[in-house]
């Protein structure tokens, strides 16, 4: 079953510009791939990833990004929600982020852990599937 | 005919044949006369002088030898084509190889048809194993990257660019800025690779749903 929670601000501005910041970017012609390494960080308007790696998939004509793939722990922000996961596919013009693997969503006190999340950047929403459980902090820490 | 008539003819015929012995001797005598003065009063013309040319080129040539339009092409060790063209090259006395270049433009075409072409006001060829291109070097690549950068070093014999600071990129992945870049030939996969290190910051505008 499936749980659909609030994530990030509402409207997101889907032409606003990705700004990648990373230690390396190494672009491979004969492979046609592009992969940043090194504290890769990707935000758009107020979304925040944070990946150790991220892949580009270019669109088919090769005119731009279609995707980046974020593996090896991502960690993401948008608003005062958090997210982590093992692995990220943020689609850059669906203006969707597909979590997966040890997905761990943390608001204010209660954070839900399940294996994948489908975070819509548009109308600010998260689905959470698969083994969702809530863990909620009682009393003051 | 009378021979009075006939005593006359006989006089103005001897008359004539005298006139043309006559003739036969003189008139040789002139010709050759009139050709002699057609050489005794030519200018005497020193085929030296007359052959003008400037001195100037020739003695800034002594002092600083230089190359014009000088051409280097060859393959690298990696099966790539690289031709370095220039305005002018001046040879560093004493060495091989090594040259100071004005105005060069280098184009490296990969095996598998990547082609870089580089642009710089000056540049230096080190013992014709390296080129340090500077002043501002433009590097365009036939995936679509415009490259700029202050100055950069590539190897004659096989695939390798440097840039020795920042570099300012644009291309399919948008506007980018790095510390540094380096193409050399990927060992593993084959075809050539393109790092930029050293803070890499990149700035990429969606297409915008709209569009496509």
């Amino acid at each position: 079953q499936g749980t659909t929670i609030a994530f990030g601000t509402m409207e997101r501005d889907a032409d606003a510009p990705v700004e990648i910041v990373s230690d390396e970017l190494s672009i491979n012609d004969a492979s046609d791939t592009a992969v940043f390494s090194g504290n890769v960080v990707i935000a758009q308007n107020d979304m925040r990833l944070a990946a150790p790696r991220v892949e580009v998939i270019y669109l088919a004509d090769r005119s731009g990004i279609d995707r980046l793939i974020a593996t090896g722990g991502v960690t993401m922000v948008s608003g005062d929600e958090a997210a982590e996961a093992d692995r990220a596919d943020y689609s850059v013009e669906a203006g969707t982020v597909l979590l997966t693997g040890n997905v761990l969503m943390t608001q204010g006190r209660s954070s839900l852990v399940s294996e994948r999340a489908t975070i819509n950047l548009d109308d600010g929403t998260a689905q959470m599937d698969g083994r969702v459980r809530t863990i909620l902090q009682t009393g003051e820490n | 005919m009378s021979a009075a008539s006939r005593s006359t003819g006989a006089k103005t015929v001897e008359r004539y044949s005298r006139f043309v012995a006559w003739a036969k001797v003189i008139l040789p005598l002139a010709a050759l006369a009139l050709l002699s003065t057609l050489f005794l009063l030519a200018k005497p013309n020193d085929p030296e002088k007359s052959i003008p040319y400037a001195r100037v080129d020739i003695e800034d040539r002594i002092r600083e030898p230089r190359v014009t339009a000088p051409l280097y092409a060859g393959v690298t060790s990696d099966g790539a084509s690289l031709s370095v063209r220039a305005i002018s090259a001046t040879p560093e006395p004493g060495s091989e190889g090594t040259a100071d270049v004005d105005r060069l433009s280098a184009t490296i075409e990969t095996a598998e048809g990547q082609r870089f072409e580089l642009e710089a006001p000056s540049g230096r060829v080190q013992d014709s194993v390296t080129a340090l291109l500077d002043g501002g070097v433009t590097v365009r690549t036939s995936d679509g990257y415009r490259m700029e950068t202050e100055a950069i070093e590539s190897a004659l014999n096989k695939t390798y660019l440097a840039t020795r600071d920042t570099v300012r990129a644009e291309g399919p992945l948008g506007r980018l800025t790095a510390g540094r870049m380096e193409v050399t030939t990927d060992a593993a996969g084959g075809g050539t690779l393109m790092v930029f290190n050293e803070g890499v910051r990149l700035i990429y505008l969606p297409q915008g749903d709209e569009e496509n």
